[in-house]
Order: structure tokens, then C-alpha cells, then sequence
């Protein structure tokens, strides 16, 4: 038991969570404006393609994040006039962005590196990752805490800088109303329209990092679809959430220790089964929380009563 | 007023016929195909390829032999079950977007009731497998339906997490407890009887006589769906669920059945991949064929005459795009990233064609005014 669980658990836990919690972080700004953006697993896979080609063409991982964020304005916006300005289904459109990225992904694997399936290779210059020296030598979470890749420590700030910048700032005021009231903030001057490019564009940004996170900090290359239904995970996390970054964050760490768990049980274990377990956990977690959910209203109900 | 009533307010005002397939819209489905080739081909100049020579290549590659032919016919079939599977549950107010696990459980339902029962009568073996793929597909169908209607859970996150949960449970089971013994099988379970394998209706091509089972369903489906009462049900709650409770519609048990039945499709196509191709269910048996059948439906707006159109030219899409990518060497992914390009500009055709005619009738103004004000100038 004692090589299963132990300190690397957790911090595997922390590994495979990031990428999760950074998308997360993303879907919960379309979230407050009214919408499900399921695109997010998509904007994922090309943030690690172009996360990828960017650290590999100038052999920065600095440029290898540019071009990420670069490329979450860019599908932030294409989001934005698609299924905002166009009026379309926000469902169809994010289907055919995850499309978009599988078949965009692949054709540029095979056509600027001429390889299949996925690259690696040393011209590919990772995220640093941070030791922390006052941190590092703290006896048990020394090792949790410190050493891990750059990422993981700005996913941390983000969930308190969404935290202030949806509750505590007048943007993210406004924000929230475009998708509670659109009418209440036109009728004070502000343009719900606005708001809601801002929030697709955010969450661009957030769910193309979290690719680079996945392709430059979690492991040092690509591969077909390496997203692998995160972003989906990502959309469940939000729901769990609702709308309380802190909340969404426990969620998407929840997703990430089941995932790490699975990882150190595949010696005992078929890995089918343990890779099959975060998916099967995240539907149960989805059902649970709606049933909590259901359970408070209901005592709600009846001390108003 | 407040909030219920603009809410109701905008149900009703979304009760306009959007859902129909009108000449507006098939003209706007011939541009946005146009545009999403020119895509295509600015890709492949970019690339150093030639459009003509790769479009050539694919049409070729689709329609030019008996047997290409022959593969294009079975991938429309798989795309027109899997595009009336999505368009049945979509009807019915309720996105099943589990079609894939739905299919795989249903091959492997399929193919383990197939192998069992080896020497029994070939009708018998097809028609216990039938069963056993539609309750697999079915039931798996029937878990995330009634966890939206009785819950409310939202079904397209718990339908895609299912997805990746039956791929893997499937995988798991080829590998392990129903692993075949035959030798050069890596993951797949034992073969099912060779007597009730479809055989194929051309030589060495996918299409077999499966597609004759296909066909019946699909008939089926078409007369549920804009035929029957269920259909007109169906069509009601799906356009406007508020509406159709109202009228004394269960919304909820008609979404639940809806998905149902819409996994058990899947469930057969499952089968049909087993009986007609690989005669066992191999972790291999599907590569995002649902995905495929719901772009095709999405794009048609759930209407199955529309589907079973587009499934034809979509297939000859998938089946040219790797005789395209053998022959003139160009990667067969540009063919997806065209197939997202036609899916983009039609679902966001109601928004453009309408940002058209306002640009159109501001224009028309400006130069009305501006006539009239010469006119009063002089």
C-alpha cells in the first residue's frame, strides 16, 4: 500500500489536475456569461500543438506560451462571432471546433514534421520548474509544493485572480450580469456584447495554456489527441462548481487524485479499468452534487415552510 | 417584468420554423460547401499540393471502382444510422452525444452473443445478437436520459464522459475476461459463427448485407420521426418543450425514449461492424463514427430525408480523403478541417444570412436618402 499512497501521489495529483483546473478556470468565465463552451477540449489540443511549435521553432518555452495565448485570443474571438455575434448553437459550434482541432492538429503534425501519431524530440525546450527554497525543505508538503513546473504555481494565482476579478471588481460585476441580466446592464449603459467577447477570450486564453501545460509541462511533446476529453472534464468541474472559482478548483484536484491514483494502481490493476475511472467517478460526482443540491432546496423548502 | 416572464417571452418568439429545411437554406448549404473546398484548396496551394489534382484524386478515389463504390455506400450507411440515431434523441429535446460508447457496447454485446452461440442457426444467432446489441446500446442510452429528466444533469457532459468510460471498459474486456485464444488476435474476443457473417454484396469492399437490415431501419426511423404521431410529438417538444407540455405532451418520458432508442441504433451499427467486417468485436471497431453521424445531422437540422442525402456525399468525403492522401500525397486530415469549415458556416448561416440582409437594407437606405437629398439640392 505504502507505494501507492505516498507524497507522490499527492504530487502527481497536482500534475494531472493543472490542465483541468486551468480549462476550468476558462469554461467558468463562458459559464457567467450564459454559455457552455464544450470547444474548450479543442482549444486545448491546438494550445498544445502551437505550444509545441512555438517552443520548438525559437527553443523558448517563453515563446512556446505566446503562441498559446496568441492562439486562445485568436479562437476566443472566432468563438465569440460564431456562436455569440452569429447567433448559432453554442453546441454545434463547439462540437465542430473540437473537430476543427483533431483534423487541424494531425494535418500540421504530418505536414511541418512530417511525423505520425506524435512529436517529441530534444529541440522541444519544456516549462522551468520552480524550486522554492524557503518552501522546499518543509518536512512533508516541502516536496508537495516545490519543484513543480511553472503552470502549476500560475494556476494557483489564477483561482484566486478569478476569484477577485469575478466578485470583487466592477468588469467581473458586469460580466456576471451579461449573463444574469443582459437587459438590467444594457439598460445602464454597458453592452452585454462586450462582456461576453471578454469572457470568450478569456477563456481562449485559459484553455490554450492549459494545452501548453499538457504538451510543455506535464510531458515534452505532442501527440493525436492528447487532450483526451479533459476539456469535457473540465465543462463537468465547472458544473460542480457553479460558478465559485475555489469550488471548481477542489473539483478539478478531485479529478486529478483519481487520475494519479489510477496511474500507480495500473502494476495491480488492468489500465483500462484505471483509466476508465475518471470519467465514471466524474459522472457519479456530477449526480451527487445535483442530488446535495436537491437535498438542501428540499430543507430550504421546508424551514420556510 | 420579471425574469419568468421574459423567459417565456423568448420560448415563444423562438417558436419560429427555424428547424425546416427551406431553399433559402439548401442555397446557403451549396455556398458554405463551395467556400469550405476554396478553404480546402488554399490549404493544399499552401502546402504545395495541387487542388485540382487532389480533388480529382478524391472523387476518384470514391466513386471510380466497383469496390470504392462499394465503400462509400457502407460508410454512408454508418453515417446515415448514426446521423438518424442523433437526429431521433436531437427531435426528441435531448443531445445524445454517447453514441460512440453506445456502439461499442453494442458490438461487443453483439459479438459476445454472436460467439456463444456458434452452431445454432444462422437467423437465430443474428437475431440474438440484434437484441443483445439494441439493449446494450439501449441501456447505456438509458442511464445519462434519465439521469437529464429525472435530475436534470446536464446529458452531453455525461453522454461524452460515457464515451471514454465504454471505449475503455470495452478495451479492458477484449484484453482481458473475453480475450479470444485464436492465435495473431491481439485485442478482440472470439469470432462469431461463419454463417452469420453478412457477406459482402461487391467483392472486397465493406458493403454486405447488412446494409438490407440498415435500410429497414432506416425506413423505420423516417416513419417514427415524420410520420407518426410519436414524430409529431417528437418535433413538438423538441421546437418548443413549454408548448408541447401545454398541450399535454410528456416531455420527459417522450426525451427518455427518444434517447433510447437512439442508443440502440447505435448498439446495431455496433453489430453491423462486427457481423459485416471484422466478424468479432476488435478495440479498434469504430473510429469516431458517431461523431461523424452527428456533423451530418446537425448540418441537415435533424431532418432525415436531409440525412440520408448527406450521408452519401460525407462518405464519399471520408472514403476519397485516403485515396486522395495515397495518391497525391497530401495528409487526408485537410478533409476534416473542410468538414468543420461547412459545419461552421451552417450553423451560424441564420446569423450571417441575417447580418447580410441588414448590411444590405442599411445600404439600400443610405442610397435613398442620399438620392433624396440631391434631389432636394436641386
Amino acid at each position: 500500500m505504502s507505494d501507492i499512497f505516498n507524497i507522490l501521489l499527492l504530487q502527481n495529483t497536482l500534475r494531472t489536475a493543472t490542465p483541468v483546473v486551468l480549462c476550468a478556470l476558462g469554461c467558468l468565465m463562458t459559464d457567467q456569461v450564459g454559455i457552455m463552451n464544450i470547444g474548450v477540449d479543442g482549444m486545448m489540443l491546438m494550445g498544445a500543438f502551437f505550444a509545441v511549435l512555438g517552443s520548438y521553432l525559437f527553443s523558448s518555452w517563453l515563446m512556446g506560451l505566446v503562441f498559446a495565448v496568441v492562439l486562445g485570443i485568436l479562437l476566443g474571438l472566432f468563438y465569440y462571432v460564431f456562436s455569440i455575434r452569429f447567433k448559432s448553437d453554442e453546441f454545434i459550434i463547439g462540437v465542430a471546433l473540437n473537430i476543427l482541432a483533431g483534423g487541424l492538429t494531425v494535418f500540421l503534425l504530418r505536414t511541418l514534421f512530417g511525423v505520425k501519431g506524435s512529436f517529441s524530440g530534444p529541440g522541444i525546450v519544456p516549462l522551468p520548474t520552480l524550486t522554492l527554497p524557503g518552501i522546499r525543505d518543509i518536512p512533508v508538503l516541502g516536496p508537495i509544493l516545490s519543484g513543480n513546473t511553472l503552470l502549476v504555481y500560475v494556476s494557483w494565482l489564477l483561482v484566486l485572480l478569478c476569484w477577485l476579478f469575478l466578485y470583487k471588481t466592477p468588469i467581473g460585476f458586469h460580466l456576471r450580469a451579461s449573463g444574469e441580466a443582459p437587459e438590467a446592464l444594457r439598460a445602464s449603459g454597458k453592452s452585454p456584447e462586450r462582456m461576453k467577447r471578454l469572457a470568450s477570450v478569456l477563456c481562449g486564453i485559459l484553455a490554450t495554456v492549459s494545452g501548453a501545460h499538457l504538451s510543455l509541462g506535464y510531458l515534452t511533446m505532442f501527440s493525436e489527441n492528447m487532450s483526451a476529453s479533459r476539456g469535457y472534464v473540465a465543462v463537468a468541474c465547472v458544473i460542480f462548481g457553479g460558478g465559485n472559482p475555489p469550488r471548481v478548483f477542489l473539483a478539478a484536484l478531485m479529478f486529478g487524485f483519481i487520475d494519479a491514483l489510477g496511474m500507480r494502481l495500473q502494476k495491480y490493476i488492468s489500465s483500462d479499468l484505471t483509466s476508465m475511472a475518471p470519467y465514471v467517478v466524474t459522472v457519479v460526482m456530477m449526480v451527487a452534487v445535483v442530488l446535495l443540491r436537491r437535498r438542501k432546496q428540499a430543507a430550504r423548502e421546508r424551514l420556510s415552510a | 417584468m420579471n425574469a419568468g416572464m421574459i423567459q417565456s417571452v423568448r420560448t415563444l418568439l423562438s417558436l419560429k420554423p427555424k428547424q425546416k429545411l427551406t431553399a433559402q437554406y439548401l442555397f446557403s448549404l451549396l455556398i458554405a460547401v463551395t467556400l469550405a473546398f476554396l478553404v480546402g484548396a488554399g490549404i493544399m496551394l499552401l502546402c504545395g499540393y495541387d487542388p485540382v489534382a487532389c480533388y480529382a484524386a478524391l472523387f476518384k478515389g470514391a466513386l471510380g471502382k466497383p469496390r470504392a463504390f462499394g465503400n462509400t455506400l457502407a460508410k454512408t450507411v454508418t453515417l446515415c444510422l448514426t446521423g438518424l440515431s442523433m437526429s431521433l434523441a436531437a427531435k426528441a429535446g435531448i443531445f445524445n452525444v454517447g453514441g460512440e460508447g453506445q456502439l461499442y457496447l453494442g458490438g461487443l454485446a453483439a459479438a459476445v452473443v454472436g460467439a456463444r452461440m456458434n452452431g445454432s442457426p444462422a437467423w437465430l444467432i443474428v437475431i440474438c445478437s440484434l437484441l443483445a446489441a439494441m439493449a446494450a446500446g439501449g441501456a447505456y442510452a438509458w442511464l445519462p436520459g434519465v439521469l437529464k429528466v429525472k435530475l436534470k444533469v446536464n446529458e452531453v457532459v455525461t453522454t461524452i464522459l460515457l464515451n471514454s468510460a465504454a471505449i475503455y471498459f470495452c478495451s479492458y474486456m477484449a484484453n482481458g475476461p473475453l480475450q479470444t485464444a485464436e492465435r495473431g488476435i491481439e485485442s478482440g474476443t472470439d469470432a462469431i459463427a461463419s454463417a452469420a457473417w453478412f457477406t459482402p454484396l461487391v467483392r472486397l469492399s465493406n458493403l454486405t448485407t447488412g446494409v438490407f437490415y440498415a435500410a429497414v431501419i432506416t425506413l423505420l426511423v423516417w416513419y417514427v420521426m415524420s410520420r407518426s404521431t410519436v414524430g409529431f410529438e417528437m418535433k413538438m417538444t423538441g421546437t418548443n418543450e413549454r408548448f408541447a407540455r401545454y398541450g399535454g405532451i410528456r416531455a420527459d418520458s417522450l426525451a427518455l425514449w427518444g434517447m433510447v432508442l437512439s442508443g440502440m441504433i447505435c448498439g446495431i451499427v455496433g453489430l453491423l461492424e462486427v457481423f459485416g467486417l471484422h466478424h468479432r468485436f476488435i478495440t479498434t471497431i469504430s473510429s469516431e463514427f458517431y461523431f461523424d453521424g452527428m456533423l451530418v445531422a446537425m448540418i441537415m437540422r435533424y431532418q432525415p430525408l436531409g440525412v440520408i442525402l448527406m450521408s452519401f456525399f460525407f462518405a464519399i468525403l471520408n472514403i476519397g480523403s485516403s485515396a486522395m492522401e495515397l495518391s497525391a500525397g497530401i495528409s487526408s486530415e485537410v478533409m476534416l478541417i473542410v468538414q468543420s469549415v461547412i459545419i461552421f458556416f451552417m450553423a451560424a448561416e441564420g446569423g450571417i444570412s441575417d447580418e447580410v440582409r441588414q448590411k444590405a437594407a442599411a445600404r439600400r437606405v443610405r442610397r435613398a436618402a442620399r438620392k433624396a437629398a440631391k434631389e432636394a439640392g436641386v
